[in-house]
């Protein structure tokens, strides 16, 4: 039976066996500049540290290492799928035998009973996650190279320039530190003319305008917010208060926040789904569902537009603008739409459970 | 046809049964089908967009109708006009400006004070509101109570008001105004800071709050017998004016007192009675409505008592007249003449009176005892009269000092027919009494920016404006309302800001 190779680990402990000098080398060598060193040549991502030298881009003569050859040879296999008939391999490599480092890779017994030269070169190998070959060479080689060019002075003039060019310009950008006028403070969200009116305003105009007449929902919405800042401020209804209002004398000189804390505080927190044959019969049963914030202001603008269709005021405008200081004074028929939509929902939240067991029966 | 038997077991199916059943045949086992092969009856494709028809249905077209939906009853008679021309002055929410001064005769001359906004006075809101000063949409309805700028044009004219009242070189003398100027840019409230000033001078004040309602055909005309060219008498809209005067004036008007006979209204009006008492028959009997504004004129035109009738004569305060949309006045108006021709608004006995004013008077001032008429034009409703465009720009050439006679004078463009009444009535030649000024054509333009700076913190401390006011913020405004217009930079300063 040919022998089964992990190419991977053989590839990682062969060279140690094949190179045995490097790592000793090292050792012995003068320390210069050596985190320099592992700036430079290790990895770039500071977190990996030097664990993984797959992840560094080596180079040089050792870059990329010729497999060995009962490595080549399983591979040339592998792709003539060349076999006897009876089995046996068909390269001499494979046939004629494995190396002892590879029997060594696959047998912890074998391992034991090792050379004693062998077994001190695995003691003595670099932990797992270096670098198979060294890159102190080169970098000494930099090093000796710009000392020597320090120590005679006579390097590349036109290095020198560029570095007197960089040396000037950093410090041209170190005296200009302040701007010829001063850089502008963040704008209002509202300078920007598709963000010019407030998320809230925008929602309730667009949802005043009948016939895409948006102008004419504008002018009717201006009216609304002028009532709102003309009108006297609201009483508080101690039941309902509204959200985020401490002092409601202040809403009046703010009408857009008027607007925005009134649409907060009615909108409601879900809504009611009937999912039918959930309870077995092809009954429906409700169910509540959370809204997104949008979708909780917008019901809360149209049960406010719907209550205001039933004041006897002439103009539309008006009718939304009292129908927004009674929802502040805590008279408005919204409050118990809200309210009996949350006592429903408090009601059928056990259902929510049976949605979920066949949700999850479907799957 | 359907086969006989069953494709699948090949058993025979069960014929069709027959209407009569033959008795002879004997009963047979059950086969294995139990269906009859021809059993199921078609179902008659139901048409279901047209509904059956009954016996003698018509069947033409009928529309439906409609169902009635129950709205509100629309408001009384007159309940949206009010709505539409309610003024308000005052807006309980916005916060108080503290030491805010008021626009008084002390203050109007004060030059320190321009940029600043000063309030009307309180006790003199009644007046300004009689007189029609206010007009919906200029925005008083944001602030606590009304305040105006003072801006460089306003003391000017206050300057000009207490020369004419205070003893001195410039007592008694006339000054004659048209305001005109971008849309927006304060010319109606020009006049109501003149009003203010007049009221607090103690001045008689006429105003024509908008000189359109003469001439669209909505009130009374009569022609005047012994006229000619005939002109025509306005009954209602002299009552009006004399009410706008008695109510606006009261207290001066109370303590003057008729001078001298009046031959035309000899039952009514004595000598010694009040000149409120002398308008109030104007206003009562509508008849002779022009002649007591003629015969109220003449009282407070007059520079000394009618011989005999000392004893009833006091000296006569300044008179101001106010005209706003004075452009109306110079077009045909919507009456006819018996002959059907349209009249020309200056054929009007009122439109008349006030347009005479202008010219230099005959042997003394126009207004004898001075005052100030200011005549401002509207540039949101201006009917497009080219003879006025082109006295305007006359009036503007002669007061650059361009010699009438000379080449660069502006002239009518001889094909264009313009109207030779308008450019005749301001082509006004030069006053002889020193007394008298000549007319002028003043434009107001925008705020300079130290006036808006002014302007904008008194928005920001009414609360309305929620930013801070630096002189980037003010330029910024300044800019963005074409240089300081004043209507544009309420706008901007009315409008909510989104903070990031």
């Amino acid at each position: 039976m040919p022998p089964r190779l992990n190419l991977f680990t053989a590839r990682k402990a062969v060279p140690i066996i094949r190179q045995p000098s490097i790592h000793n080398s090292v050792l012995n060598r003068p320390q210069i500049g050596l985190t320099c060193l592992n700036k430079r040549y290790n990895s770039s991502d500071p977190k990996s540290g030097n664990q993984n030298p797959k992840s560094s881009t080596p180079s040089g003569p050792t870059q990329d290492p010729l497999p060995h050859v009962s490595e080549e040879a399983a591979a040339m296999e592998k792709i003539m799928g060349e076999k006897k008939c009876d089995g046996t391999p068909a390269s001499p490599e494979l046939e004629q035998g494995t190396p002892v480092s590879e029997i060594l890779q696959r047998d912890e017994e074998a391992k034991k009973h090792m050379p004693k030269v062998m077994q001190d070169q695995v003691r003595n190998s670099p932990p797992s996650g270096s670098r198979s070959f060294s890159t102190y060479t080169r970098f000494a080689q930099e090093m000796q190279k710009q000392n020597s060019a320090g120590a005679s002075g006579s390097a590349d003039p036109s290095v020198e320039l560029v570095a007197n060019m960089i040396t000037d310009v950093s410090n041209q950008a170190a005296e200009k530190q302040g701007l010829k006028f001063p850089a502008p403070e963040s704008l209002p969200a509202s300078e920007n003319f598709r963000e010019r009116y407030d998320s809230v305003l925008k929602l309730f105009t667009n949802m005043i305008m009948k016939s895409g007449k948006l102008t004419r929902a504008q002018r009717n919405m201006d009216t609304i917010l002028d009532h709102l800042r003309t009108a006297p401020a609201p009483q508080p209804n101690p039941r309902r208060r509204l959200i985020s209002t401490p002092n409601y004398a202040a809403l009046p000189l703010n009408p857009v926040q008027y607007l925005n804390v009134i649409v907060n505080s009615v909108a409601p927190l879900l809504k009611i789904k009937s999912y039918s044959g959930l309870a077995g019969g092809g009954r429906a049963l409700a169910v509540p569902e959370p809204l997104r914030l949008p979708q909780r202001r917008r019901l809360a603008i149209k049960w406010i537009i719907d209550a205001s269709q039933k004041r006897r005021d002439s103009k539309l405008a008006n009718r939304v603008a009292q129908e927004i200081v009674a929802v502040a004074e805590g008279r408005s028929s919204v409050w118990d739409r809200r309210e009996q939509l949350h006592k429903i929902a408090m009601g059928c939240r056990a259902n929510i459970a049976l949605v979920e067991i066949r949700s999850k029966t479907r799957r | 046809m359907v086969p006989s038997f069953c494709g699948t077991c090949l058993s025979r199916l069960r014929p069709t049964p027959r209407v009569l059943p033959s008795l002879t045949s004997a009963p047979r086992a059950a086969p294995f089908h139990t269906t009859a092969v021809l059993s199921s009856v078609l179902m008659k494709k139901k048409n279901r967009d047209a509904p059956a028809k009954k016996y003698r249905e018509r069947t033409a077209f009928r529309m439906k109708k409609k169902r009635h939906v129950e709205r509100p009853r629309p408001p009384p008679a007159g309940e949206r006009q009010a709505l539409r021309k309610r003024i308000v002055l005052s807006n309980p929410n916005a916060l108080e400006v503290k030491d805010m001064k008021d626009l008084s005769a002390d203050t109007m001359i004060e030059a320190r004070l321009r940029g600043s906004v000063l309030g009307l006075p309180m006790p003199m809101l009644d007046q300004l509101r009689a007189s029609g000063a206010f007009k919906p949409h200029q925005g008083w309805a944001i602030f606590r109570r009304p305040g105006t700028v003072m801006r460089s044009e306003t003391l000017e004219m206050g300057k000009n008001f207490h020369e004419i009242t205070s003893e001195g070189a410039g007592k008694g003398k006339v000054f004659k105004r048209i305001i005109s100027g971008v849309r927006a840019s304060g010319k109606t409230v020009h006049l109501l800071q003149a009003m203010t000033m007049a009221f607090a001078k103690k001045w008689v004040v006429f105003t024509v709050p908008e000189a359109q309602d003469l001439v669209i055909g909505h009130t009374t005309y009569t022609p005047i017998s012994g006229t000619n060219p005939t002109l025509y008498a306005q009954a209602d809209a002299t009552a009006a004016l004399l009410s706008r005067v008695i109510n606006s004036n009261r207290d001066v008007l109370s303590g003057l007192t008729v001078s001298r006979e009046h031959p035309s209204l000899r039952s009514t009006v004595k000598p010694g009675m009040k000149l409120t008492e002398l308008a109030t028959v104007g206003t009562t009997d509508r008849a002779i409505a022009w002649t007591v504004f003629q015969a109220l004129w003449t009282e407070l035109t007059a520079t000394s008592p009618a011989p005999s009738l000392e004893k009833h004569f006091q000296p006569r305060p300044p008179i101001l007249v106010t005209v706003d949309g004075l452009a109306h006045w110079m077009k045909n108006t919507e009456y006819r003449t018996p002959e059907f021709q349209p009249i020309h608004a200056h054929d009007l006995a009122f439109v008349n009176h006030f347009l005479s004013l202008l010219k230099p008077g005959f042997e003394k001032p126009s207004l004898p005892n001075g005052g100030a008429l200011v005549y401002a034009l509207s540039t949101s409703n201006k009917p497009s009269v080219y003879a006025l465009d082109v006295a305007l720009k006359q009036l503007e050439a002669r007061q650059a000092g361009v010699d009438p006679k000379s080449p660069e004078f502006p002239q009518p463009d001889p094909y264009a027919n313009a109207d030779i009444r308008v450019i005749d009535a301001l082509n006004v030649p030069k006053p002889k009494d020193a007394k008298e000024g000549a007319l002028e054509v003043q434009t107001l333009g925008g705020l300079t920016r130290e006036e808006t700076r002014g302007y904008m913190e008194y928005f920001a401390r009414s609360g309305i404006m929620r930013e801070k006011v630096s002189e980037e913020s003010v330029s910024e405004k300044w800019t963005l309302a074409a240089g300081g217009v004043i209507g544009e930079l309420e706008k901007l300063g009315k409008r909510v800001r989104v903070a990031a």
